[in-house]
């Protein structure tokens, strides 16, 4: 028995971990037996899993430079068309690679009994195409605009492949791109491009005011973001508070106190107020 | 722009949510009348804790209860749409288990075998495959099946009451052959694994048991004679308790 568990484990090398179930079973006893299926069953239900936490995993990394190189942009640099083209062409290899390897798992299966497996991924996905289209100034997608670009054309006469996207992730997404917009307000503010503060700050009203106006979700992540939500929003209100009220200059310096709680130097900040003024 | 675009993406997400939650009011409501059933069915089974000798019957009363179980089963399978048993699955998990867990124990009750699982889904109505439709899930079969074993435990013990001494023997043996099929499932660390933990006691109690039983003299206890006839030692217990 040992040498067959052996064996196995040979042939399985780098895909289930769990494979070093007994390979012999006692065929006299049918409970031994069916169990024997039962185990098989379930080590595919875990190894299926396990492979699209690991696909979703990457996704999540990926999304998340993405949004990092959207916060590169500078009017100064004149960079904004380079960086936008190249997340773009970023956020179709997440479609056309990850996604597509998680569509190829669940192939033929229930499409909800593993979205759990790869919701971080997606939502950090979303965060990212929306926050991308919000900069580049188009129209946002809505959940059913993504699901058509996670659909993928099987091998000839199989049904198309595709990734579930439920309405709630999308909106969980959605909820989690307010909060870069927030760092795009106030970086703005540093960079001195002001227009982008008031722009910022009425999409983020606008989407809280939507937010408000839903009924119960029954998601317990949902409350929690609202609550972020509502940080965000008065993170950026009060910058667009500081530039009406100081004029552009003086309030780049009195948001940033403000906003880095107390954590700059005090004695270079009143040097560059100084700077300022004069 | 962007702000219309705001409202129509929420107004549809609001739409989509009222939808879901229309069904899953519906799908709440059927299951409340399975599980009507399956409380009766479980009562009726209460009988074999009190009267060896009403236990066909109460294998009876319970199998026509299975049939209202499988109607509604039927009827849910309708209403939960193609593709999206995972879904809405978590409103019928529990019931499911507990229905499993009786069917099991009826079929041991009268014959005295582990229930197969498509024979559980022939009870039900449900498929065994996923590909075929709305279908019992593996997870709830074992899970089903754990519970039954506390159930005979507690059976043993007042089997023996009865006066029924052979009884926690044959469940000894029932329940040893079950706790090796279990053994050969690698459990992941969730609710099956939890569960699966509890087995041990419930062996424990059984083997209590046989070993008061045994140790008296009250039990011939053969190894050699390994498949005794259920029919054939329950119809002994009616003469002893007659």
């Amino acid at each position: 028995m040992s040498f067959g568990g052996n064996n196995r484990r040979r042939h399985n090398k780098g895909g289930a971990k769990h494979s070093n179930a007994p390979t012999t079973v006692d065929e006299s006893n049918p409970i031994l037996v069916a169990f024997h299926g039962f185990a098989r069953e379930l080590d595919d239900k875990h190894d299926r899993y396990e492979r699209i936490v690991k696909c979703g995993r990457d996704i999540t990394i990926e999304s998340k430079r993405i949004i990092f190189l959207l916060h590169t942009i500078d009017q100064k640099k004149d960079n904004v068309q380079k960086v936008l083209a190249e997340a773009q062409q970023r956020l179709e290899k997440v479609c056309t690679m990850n996604f597509a390897e998680i569509a190829k798992e669940l192939k033929g299966l229930d499409q909800y009994q593993y979205a759990r497996a790869f919701s971080p991924g997606l939502q950090e996905f979303i965060e990212a195409l929306t926050f991308f289209e919000y900069i580049s100034g188009k129209d946002l997608s809505d959940w059913t605009s993504v699901q058509e670009s996670l659909k993928y054309k099987g091998e000839e006469e199989s049904p198309p492949m595709e990734c579930l996207v439920q309405p709630i992730e999308f909106m969980l997404g959605l909820a989690d791109m307010t909060g870069e917009v927030m760092r795009r307000c106030v970086n703005s503010l540093g960079s001195g491009e002001v227009d982008n503060c008031f722009d910022s700050c009425r999409f983020l009203q606008s989407l809280h005011a939507s937010f408000l106006g839903l009924g119960p979700t029954h998601n317990r992540e949902m409350s929690r973001k609202m609550y972020t939500l509502r940080q965000s929003v008065m993170k950026s209100e009060a910058v667009c508070y500081n530039l009406r009220v100081r004029g552009k200059e003086a309030a780049k310096w009195g948001a940033e106190e403000n906003l880095l709680d107390k954590g700059v130097d005090s004695a270079s900040a009143n040097a560059e107020i100084d700077e300022g003024f004069f | 722009m962007q702000n219309q675009m705001i409202k129509s993406i929420f107004t549809k997400f609001q739409e989509n949510l009222n939808k879901e939650q229309e069904l899953r009011e519906e799908i709440r409501l059927t299951v409340r009348e399975i599980d009507q059933s399956a409380k009766e069915a479980a009562i009726a089974l209460q009988i074999i804790h009190t009267s060896i000798t009403e236990v066909p019957q109460g294998c009876l009363r319970a199998r026509e209860l299975f049939q209202e179980c499988q109607k509604g089963y039927r009827k849910l399978a309708e209403i939960v749409p193609e593709g999206q048993y995972y879904r809405y699955s978590d409103h019928w998990h529990y019931l499911t288990q507990k229905l499993v867990s009786l069917v099991a124990l009826t079929v041991y009750l009268e014959a005295g075998f582990l229930v197969a699982r498509e024979t559980v889904g022939e009870i039900l109505g449900l498929e065994v495959t996923q590909k075929n439709g709305f279908h019992l899930e593996l997870e709830d079969y074992l899970l089903g099946i754990l519970q039954m074993v506390t159930e005979l435990a507690r059976f043993a013990v007042n089997s023996v009451t009865l006066g029924d001494y052979q009884r926690p023997v044959m469940i000894s043996r029932f329940v040893a052959d079950l706790n090796a099929g279990f053994r050969m499932l690698n459990l992941k660390n969730d609710g099956l694994r939890k569960r699966f933990d509890a087995l041990k006691y419930d062996v424990k109690k059984i083997e209590e048991i046989v070993y008061d039983v045994s140790i008296r003299g009250l039990a011939k206890v053969n190894v050699q004679a390994d498949k005794e006839d259920i029919a054939e030692v329950s119809g002994d217990t009616d003469k002893k308790t007659e």
